[in-house]
């Protein structure tokens, strides 16, 4: 059985609207026991003939609720006469308004259900968000950081595709070890940058520093650590003819520690 | 237990009374006669709703069938007394509209509104079968349209207006 055929024949309206034969009815009733998807559409039909007809309605003349309503009452009085017949009528009246106590219930029920799950619902969605924009701003950070290395490299392919950069090898004072590091020297600009190729690691307390000779005298070109990456810029220098690397203590010396001397390089 | 089944009936008149007045209303033509008839449906409910199976239908749906049967009823017995013939479908097609527009636009936002894009087809079923209480048998055999097309027409004229009227 084809359900949407059955369902656009407009059988389901005919029977809303009491328009079908005995046999007919019993068929429906056969189909929407078997299939829930017309008990549902049946139900949008007969909610959309309830909005219809309110939506059409007429006021009926003010006293006509109350004539009903006495109405009632004096229908009732007699029906009330035996204790038998109150029993019988109660019963089934009753239900119906249980009925509509329980779907009031019912509706009660499900409207706070769908507040607590709602309400989960919003809390994983808050959760998922607030992870999201966490990762947002890590992302963020390492975004940066990549994008400063890359600055930096740029920076320094600058200097060293530069040719009024000078570059100065400076190589292991002691013989054995195997240290090297240069200087990148602007001899117009004066501006100077290291870069470490190969210098031990040296304790917390120690720190390397970079010296110039200019005219016989070391000239101090300030302080580094052992784990430099790519081109620091040092202190500015005019006229030098040497470099050399020293390891003093924490914050470099005011005159160089000769005996440390690691590397050093004269300028060609 | 009794004032609150009173309770219910009264809630039942104050939420729907006005609704199936209009119902009624169209069917009839005529107030005073329709008072009569919301009346009986009323007492008919009271009466009757023991016999009310929630599981074949919506409360609403069944009063609206009691309503509508009712009226229909009472207009079949008046016609039969007065002129002894019913009107054919084709003389009132579209007089209800202009009997009833007053108290059409008072309440709600109007039948003419509702039905004014239909297409014609579709309207003229709706009025005949929703608003005048004719059988889809009686539009049938009448106006020479199949069953099945009654039908289906119908259907679709009441999910147009479904639609219509939950905006």
């Amino acid at each position: 059985m084809d359900i949407k055929e059955y369902i656009s024949s407009g059988i389901l309206e005919a029977y809303a609207l009491d328009g079908l034969s005995s046999e007919e009815r019993r068929g429906v009733e056969d189909m929407l026991a078997q299939y829930p998807e017309l008990r549902a559409e049946l139900n949008a039909i007969e909610e959309g003939l309830e909005a219809l007809a309110l939506e059409t309605a007429i006021t009926p003349p003010s006293d006509l609720g109350a004539s009903i309503l006495s109405q009632i009452e004096d229908k009732e009085a007699p029906a009330g006469a035996t204790a038998e017949t109150k029993v019988v009528a109660m019963q089934p009246k009753t239900s119906v308004w249980a009925y509509v106590a329980a779907a009031s219930i019912a509706l009660a029920a499900i409207a706070s259900f769908l507040a607590y799950d709602y309400h989960t619902k919003w809390q994983s969605a808050q959760n998922a968000f607030a992870q999201l924009q966490a990762n947002n701003e890590l992302m963020a950070s390492q975004y940066n950081q990549v994008n400063q290395k890359l600055e930096q490299l740029e920076d320094d392919i600058e200097i060293i595709g530069n040719s009024d950069f000078q570059r100065v090898n400076m190589g292991a004072v002691n013989e054995g070890d195997n240290y090297t590091a240069s200087i990148y020297w602007n001899a117009k600009t004066e501006e100077a940058f290291l870069s470490i190729q190969n210098l031990k690691q040296l304790s917390e307390e120690q720190q390397y520093q970079l010296w110039a000779i200019v005219d016989g005298k070391p000239v101090d070109m300030g302080v580094f650590d052992f784990d430099v990456k790519g081109l620091l810029k040092m202190k500015s220098v005019a006229n030098a003819a040497t470099f050399a690397v020293t390891i003093e203590p924490k914050g470099g010396s005011v005159n160089p520690t000769l005996e440390a001397m690691q590397v050093a390089g004269n300028v060609g | 237990m009794k004032g609150q089944d009173k309770e219910a009936l009264a809630y039942l008149y104050n939420k729907y009374g006005a609704a199936l007045y209009g119902v009624a209303q169209r069917i009839i033509k005529n107030d005073d006669v329709t008072s009569e008839v919301i009346q009986d449906v009323f007492l008919k409910i009271w009466n009757k709703i023991p016999s009310y199976d929630s599981k074949k239908g919506r409360l609403f749906t069944w009063m609206l069938n009691l309503t509508r049967n009712a009226a229909i009823d009472k207009i079949r017995s008046k016609e039969i007394k007065k002129s002894g013939k019913t009107d054919s479908v084709e003389d009132n097609v579209y007089t209800i509209d202009q009997q009833n527009s007053a108290e059409m636009s008072v309440d709600g936002i109007g039948v003419k509104e509702l039905m004014g894009d239909l297409v014609e087809e579709q309207r003229f079923i709706v009025q005949k079968i929703y608003f005048e209480g004719y059988t889809h048998s009686e539009i049938s055999k009448e106006c020479d349209i199949p069953l099945g097309t009654v039908k289906s027409r119908l259907r679709s004229a009441l999910s147009h207006l479904r639609k219509r009227v939950r905006k």
